[in-house]
């Protein structure tokens, strides 16, 4: 049987209105039938602070400390949580697929957990016993290590989501607003009680190399695919630079709640 | 301004900013970390609300109302949620 191809990008180190930009710029173009459905990986440089599409950036994220460290923040055009995204502990990707795909169910639930399996069978061939967690979540002995958001329209699924390499609870909640300074500690010790990371869990360094061949390898047998390396196209470069500068970067879109 | 915080079953969490006019609903703002699709609906949802009496079950009646017609998916968090929230909100001393 013919294995169906997809595309594969990995953009590399991105600025975090590059990256959200790039995201709906291939939403588009998959809409418009330009591009395949598509898998991308990347990562955040600067380190940023992403936070969900409902959330108040003021009642979210620390802007001030951020501005300190020169840490980015975005509003993500998916709902969910607040996110840190560490440029050296973090791998996110986005998978972009047109909605009347068979493997996309009318179901949000049932397609996070469709979708969410390939992340499953990624980490697994690492060897951590990964699990999907409803709602949007994938956990390792009962600890997050995977968090998911997606969102569609014009015809299209786009989720995204994060994988911890490692993780750094004490700059997580550095950036992240805490409800008062009394109980920043209880919620770093609440953290490391949650939330775990390849790293801590295997007890060694994983390459982002070595974790993004694990992860092509669990996309392609969960969803039966083939993943093909190709670039960016022009149309999506120039779109995603267009909504980072008259979307993402603006104080408009980042503090509109 | 009233504010109020409501942890969902399962860890999503909804925060209401509410001002009362003749105990209806003034003004409402509605943040959080849960999901509803399509996204931008999230401002017409809260205009829907507006001049609802703050009460549980006519709160839960608008928005149910709101997702059949505007053919809203919630996920993370229910109408009774949010309506929980609201009425918690609409308790506080503002």
């Amino acid at each position: 049987m013919l294995v169906e191809e997809w595309r594969l990008l990995d953009t590399g180190l991105r600025d975090a209105f590059y990256n959200m930009a790039l995201d709906e710029a291939i939403a588009i173009a998959r809409s418009r039938n330009i591009v395949p459905n598509t898998i991308r990986f990347f990562r955040w440089e600067p380190s940023a602070v992403s936070i969900g599409y409902f959330q108040s950036m003021e009642e979210e994220v620390d802007v001030e400390a951020c501005n300190r460290m020169g840490i980015d923040y975005v509003r993500r055009r998916t709902g969910g949580g607040a996110v840190y995204h560490d440029r050296d502990g973090e791998l996110t990707y986005s998978l972009i697929v047109s909605e009347s795909h068979p493997l996309i169910s009318r179901d949000f639930q049932k397609t996070y957990e469709i979708l969410c399996s390939s992340l499953v069978r990624g980490l697994r061939l690492l060897g951590i016993p990964a699990e999907f967690k409803p709602i949007n979540d994938i956990v390792v002995g009962g600890k997050k290590i995977s968090g998911n958001a997606q969102t569609r329209g014009m015809g299209v699924v786009h989720q995204h989501g994060t994988i911890l390499r490692d993780v750094n609870p004490k700059l997580m909640f550095t950036v992240l607003k805490v409800p008062s300074e009394k109980i920043r500690d209880k919620m770093i010790k609440s953290v490391e009680e949650r939330v775990t990371s390849i790293k801590s869990f295997l007890g060694r360094d994983v390459s982002f190399e070595e974790l993004k061949r694990a992860l092509i390898r669990g996309f392609e047998e969960a969803l039966n695919i083939k993943l093909v390396p190709e670039e960016v196209t022009d149309f999506e470069e120039e779109l995603a630079l267009k909504l980072k500068a008259e979307k993402y970067s603006t104080r408009e879109w980042n503090f509109k709640r | 301004m009233l504010r109020a915080e409501y942890k969902v079953e399962g860890g999503k969490l909804i925060k209401v900013q509410l001002k009362k006019e003749d105990d209806k609903i003034g003004f409402i703002r509605i943040t959080g970390d849960f999901f509803m699709h399509p996204e931008d609906l999230i401002e017409d949802f809260e205009n829907a609300l507006l001049g609802c009496p703050i009460n549980e079950d006519a709160i839960i009646k608008v928005i149910k109302d709101f997702i059949n017609e505007r053919k809203v998916t919630l996920l993370g968090a229910t109408p009774e949620d949010f309506a929980k929230c609201i009425i918690k909100a609409g308790g506080n001393v503002g």
